[in-house]
């Protein structure tokens, strides 16, 4: 065969192919954040069995790493070349709705499909009375705590109370060596929220009546403890270089003796470290016995600009059923976020997963307002100063309110 | 006049194609830069400088300029520093010189973000090699958390930087080297000069081309450098180890301040045109005699 002919084939093929493509009725893209390795492969199968019912829809995957699915979402949105449905962080669903970005689900919404979720896991994505995101995702934060080390210092349970956590720390420290009684969490994201944990107990909240909690008793109290772990020698040393997956896998060491954290640490130790000896309880309660955890979602949206709205819905019709969602969670050792799903024995007998369910009515979710990022930001760097003893816990809290005031006005 | 007109006629394609892929990027970065723009880059009302005006009342964004000058100047001046001699042992025939040039060149094979996260590792304080390296040494008694604050990460990052720009420095040397020719040493050795002297007076004046485009380029690479400040703290622990290229993908695409972000790489690249104009000027006058 000559160049030429060869070429020819090549235009003839090429032809076929734009074709054909064109006559396959709408092809859906759907952006993913990659929160396992198994991420992925869960979607694959998901949209095969998908198409399978469906031979009129294609649907194509994009997995992105969680680190810059934001980065990514801002940049294919101002290009225009943004998939028809996406994850984000219902978090910054707020910013999305605003601007007009993403699609209303209300249309599309029977009571059956609503009926589906646990109400706690779809209020989030509710803004101005419309449903603008489906919970793909779902998790609380509960205190993993080592067995082995808590009775090797002679403790029988898990601390009820910050006062008890500490005694517990220092009956830690006198074992020797290198083990400490509390992983804090002092770097990149949700340093802030790793505040929050003993903030609530103390009874604060991040806003409260349209301003800054940080200023509050509640959470200058809460920098003097935390502060008071780090100079007394009861955290691991150096906090701020210790991001979150740094002190999980402190913990999976037996090098801290507690973490909080999410539901997917249990799937993590169970093939990292299956011989490690923990237990999972509720973050310890303050003085007034106040108690609080983190409840977080990310939401699975559509965008506006969708050209395939109706074949979209299709799949997050799909996708939210009771078999697809017990097959993801299982991956991913998500909180079930649908009814009939919590009920299935794999989740409904799972001891570690009962503490985090148990603990959802004294969840709260980020607070829905503008420029959450910048926020959590300001409270980061501030709790890291006072980590690092470069600012004063009162003043620099303070100052922190006055910044988180000015933007939230 | 048609000798006049060729020349820019000739140089009109690839000025259309620089044009293309440098000025039209330019053109909408000075405009974010003067709009209020929202997260996903649609640009609002006109506000001419209020976002530069906010820029040089953020103190953080005043920190983060004067780390990237100490930044830039260590790194570059330390490879300079480091590859001269690197380069010069390379130079010298000696067993297994095969070898030690592939382990120099190594690190250039690997991505730099695989670098700074093998090295995020390495800095871990409980269970970094570093430390345990340094305590089997007998070096340290306890663990120094290298990250945890920017007297001991800043620090290091410079000495990553400097380990990542030695391969390419390395070989631009030896480039240079081996176009000194070896008469000239044979010469000034029977005229009695010793290594030293020779080094002085013969290597450094004809490897001084070599050594000046080293350090343009390292400079403008080092300047615009992402990813060993971004792996390994984020520009953190409160904004203490930022340059000017991490603090803009901050502000951009973490907290969706396009506008401000837009301004920062504006005034980067102000600062990089400053520094290659006195350069050029500096190594013309220099030719000149």
């Amino acid at each position: 065969m000559t160049f030429k002919q060869k070429l020819c084939l090549l235009a003839g093929a090429s032809i076929v192919a734009f074709s054909s493509s064109a006559f396959a009725a709408s092809t859906v893209r759907v952006t993913i954040a990659e929160y396992s390795k198994g991420t992925g492969p869960y979607f694959q199968e998901a949209a095969k069995a998908f198409e399978a019912a469906n031979p009129d829809v294609k649907i194509q995957i994009e997995v992105v790493p969680w680190d810059s699915l934001q980065q990514k979402l801002t940049t294919d949105i101002s290009a225009g070349a943004n998939a028809d449905l996406s994850i984000i962080g219902t978090r910054w669903l707020l910013d999305y709705v605003s601007e007009g970005i993403v699609a209303p689900l209300d249309e599309h919404i029977k009571p059956e499909f609503k009926a589906r979720f646990i109400d706690t896991f779809l209020t989030p994505s509710v803004m101005n009375g419309k449903v603008y995101g489906l919970p793909v995702a779902a998790s609380a934060r509960a205190m993993y705590y080592n067995k082995d080390i808590f009775a090797k210092a002679g403790i029988s349970a898990p601390p009820a109370t910050w006062a008890d956590f500490k005694t517990d720390a220092e009956k830690i420290k006198k074992l020797g060596g290198e083990t400490y009684g509390f992983g804090l969490q002092g770097k990149e994201i949700e340093t802030d929220v790793y505040f929050y944990y003993g903030m609530w107990s103390n009874g604060g909240e991040i806003v409260k009546d349209g301003k800054s909690g940080l200023d509050s008793k509640a959470a200058i109290d809460t920098a003097k403890l935390y502060k008071s772990f780090i100079d007394e020698g009861l955290t691991q040393p150096g906090v701020t270089s210790y991001s979150r997956e740094d002190v999980q896998n402190l913990f999976k060491q037996g090098k801290v003796a507690t973490v909080i954290t999410a539901p997917f640490l249990s799937g993590q130790i169970k093939t990292e470290a299956p011989k490690l000896n923990y237990g999972v309880a509720p973050i310890p309660a303050g003085p007034g016995g106040d108690k609080g955890t983190y409840g977080v979602t990310d939401s699975i949206v559509l965008f506006e600009n969708s050209k395939n709205k109706e074949a979209a819905w299709k799949f997050l019709d799909f996708i939210f059923t009771t078999e697809q969602r017990t097959k993801f969670d299982k991956v991913e050792h998500f909180l079930p976020v649908n009814a009939e799903e919590a009920k299935d024995p794999y989740f409904a007998d799972d001891a570690d997963l009962k503490v985090f369910t148990s603990l959802l009515p004294n969840a709260r979710f980020a607070p829905v307002i503008p420029g959450w990022e910048d926020i959590a930001k300001t409270t980061s760097n501030a709790v890291q100063k006072i980590y690092l003893g470069q600012g004063e816990a009162e003043a620099t809290l303070k100052e922190a309110a006055a910044k988180i005031n000015a933007t939230l006005k | 006049m048609q000798r006049a007109t060729a020349p820019y006629f000739l140089i009109l394609p690839s000025f259309i194609l620089a044009a293309a892929i440098i000025l039209w990027p330019l053109k909408e970065i000075v405009s974010l830069s003067l709009h209020d723009v929202n997260r996903f880059g649609m640009l609002r009302e006109f506000v001419g400088l209020e976002h530069f005006r906010v820029l040089f009342a953020d103190p953080d964004f005043i920190a983060a300029t004067w780390r990237t000058l100490i930044w830039t100047a260590c790194v570059v001046l330390g490879t300079l520093i480091v590859s001269v001699p690197i380069a010069l042992i390379l130079n010298e025939d000696f067993y297994g010189r095969g070898i030690a040039r592939i382990l120099i060149m190594l690190p250039w094979a690997i991505s730099l973000t695989m670098t700074a996260v093998v090295w995020r590792w390495a800095l871990n304080g409980e269970s970094g090699m570093l430390n345990s390296a340094l305590r089997d040494l007998g070096l340290i008694g306890s663990n120094i958390q290298w990250l945890a604050e920017a007297s001991t990460a800043f620090p290091m990052q410079i000495l990553i930087g400097i380990l990542v720009s030695v391969p390419f420095t390395v070989t631009i040397f030896l480039g240079g080297l081996s176009s000194v020719p070896d008469d000239l040493y044979e010469a000034a050795a029977t005229e009695g000069a010793g290594r030293w002297d020779q080094f002085r007076l013969i290597t450094l004046p004809l490897l001084r081309p070599f050594i000046n485009i080293a350090f343009v380029l390292n400079t403008i690479y080092v300047f615009n450098s992402f990813p060993i400040i971004w792996v390994t703290t984020q520009g953190g622990p409160a904004n203490s180890t930022h340059i000017l290229v991490t603090y803009l993908y901050e502000l951009g695409f973490r907290l969706g301040r396009l506008g401000e972000a837009a301004a920062i790489s504006l005034i980067m690249f102000a600062i990089l045109l400053v520094f290659t104009l006195i350069y050029v000027r500096l190594a013309m006058r220099e030719e000149k005699p």
